[in-house]
């Protein structure tokens, strides 16, 4: 095909690398501009051309992808955290399977020297033969996927189900609590508040957005640095073999924390949702304010009911308060009239 | 502000104007020196829309294919002159001091 029609052709075909949506509003009214700046007897698109919309569709592709809409209520928020949460979860486990590090027993603790001289890797594939963690990676796996699928009350019961086997599994193992088990707490505690109150992991599945999976990724991996740093400068855990030193772990934890929070708010993540992440964070970040050689006590060793209010009072007022808030709000969006059905 | 943004903006300032009428006067306005390429004006354009500094103000077919008219919006009008203002201020002080210079 030649001419004109060869030319529009050939313009149409550089359009088609432009997201669905830009095409659907915007593609006739640009080929209109294309076609009116071409030269007399031009044929096909030039060079030069076809680079400029070539790399104008790959930014808006990326854009798209990483600054859908967002609605800025609690609402939203709420649906997309409890898709949003469960994910993270399970790259964290992830994180701790795919970067294994070896630990060294202090002289203090000879039982555990004795127990890392047979078992000095911490993380990797070996987790996985781990009767504990390979349940509870597997209920991580369902609930998030649960969570994609938009099965709301399914993945409810997978929460209650998977926090029940921590719960009992925790009488028979003489396990040591670490400050992921109280991530994962305060994480599934927010999640079940958020897929009770919200509009639905469905909802949230739609407003989730490669810039919450940069965020929650790099989130992800200030988790872990900061994981090895925990084990390495607690003495229950003995002190590093290799390279990694705590010191290092800190600035990259320091790095990748920092990172996270200037990606959320480059990208204008809903600060509702931001909320939720720092109440999920909170106990966490305490545990880790105050390891187990604390003079205020170990938090996690021993808790008291002061300690566990002081590490759960704030996710458990985020998450009630969420809760009421959605609530009212869906009470208020309620059609006036009468026999009327409500809005979920 | 990139220079690009900039003249688009102050290509709307007169009043609303169809993609390709954008093209011909930014180049109009920078004497021939910026010629945007459609690519270039769409991205602009997307990102101007979706920061609320310019909107859509009518649409029109003419020979079988759409036009699309856009305006400033008050939000971009403000930013367009407190661009201008500063990059007025730049310049005078570049003058006086070259003026300073000669002397």
């Amino acid at each position: 095909m030649t001419g004109p029609a060869g030319l529009e052709q050939g313009y149409r075909r550089l359009l088609a690398w432009y997201p669905a949506g830009f095409r659907s509003e915007q593609g006739e009214e640009m080929l209109a501009v294309l076609m009116a700046g071409a030269q007399p007897g031009q044929r096909r698109p030039s060079l030069l051309e076809s680079l400029d919309v070539l790399r104008s569709a790959v930014r808006m592709r990326l854009r798209s992808m990483i600054s859908a809409p967002q609605s800025q209520g609690w609402a939203d928020a709420l649906a997309v955290f409890s898709v949003a949460a469960p994910l993270f979860l399970l790259a964290v486990d992830i994180l701790e399977v795919a970067l294994p590090y070896r630990v060294r027993a202090t002289s203090r603790f000879p039982l555990l020297e004795e127990l890392l001289s047979r078992h000095p890797e911490v993380g990797g594939l070996s987790l996985l033969r781990v009767q504990f963690f390979d349940i509870a990676v597997g209920c991580q796996v369902i609930i998030a996927v649960l969570a994609l699928l938009g099965l709301r009350w399914a993945a409810l019961a997978a929460i209650g189900a998977s926090a029940a086997y921590v719960a009992v599994a925790s009488t028979w193992i003489d396990w040591i609590p670490r400050p992921l088990q109280l991530l994962t707490a305060a994480a599934y505690l927010l999640t079940a508040a958020a897929l009770a109150a919200s509009p639905g992991p469905r909802r949230g599945r739609q407003l989730l957005t490669w810039g919450h999976g940069i965020v929650l990724l790099l989130a992800a991996g200030a988790v872990q640095a900061s994981t090895l740093r925990y084990d390495a400068t607690t003495p229950i855990m003995g002190t590093l073999s290799h390279d990694a030193t705590p010191s290092v772990s800190l600035v990259v934890t320091i790095v990748l924390a920092a990172a996270a929070l200037a990606v959320a708010g480059l990208l204008r993540v809903n600060r509702y949702f931001l909320l939720l992440l720092a109440a999920m964070f909170y106990p966490y970040v305490m545990q880790l304010a105050y390891p187990t050689n604390s003079s205020s006590g170990d938090l996690l060793g021993h808790p008291t009911p002061a300690h566990l209010a002081v590490l759960f009072g704030p996710p458990l007022l985020v998450a009630a308060a969420a809760v009421i808030i959605a609530a009212t709000h869906r009470r208020a969006s309620l059609p006036a009239g009468p026999g009327q059905p409500g809005v979920a | 502000m990139q220079e690009a943004t900039f003249l688009i903006l102050t290509a709307l300032a007169a009043g609303a104007q169809h993609g390709y009428g954008i093209i011909t006067d930014v180049r109009e306005i920078s004497g021939g020196r910026v010629r945007l390429r459609a690519g270039t004006l769409y991205t602009a354009l997307d990102r101007l829309r979706a920061d609320e500094l310019i909107g859509v103000d009518r649409e029109e077919v003419v020979d079988g294919r759409l036009r699309r008219y856009y305006r400033l919006t008050p939000k971009g009008s403000e930013l367009l002159a407190a661009e201008a203002a500063r990059l007025q201020a730049n310049a005078a002080a570049a003058l006086s001091r070259l003026k300073l210079g000669t002397i």
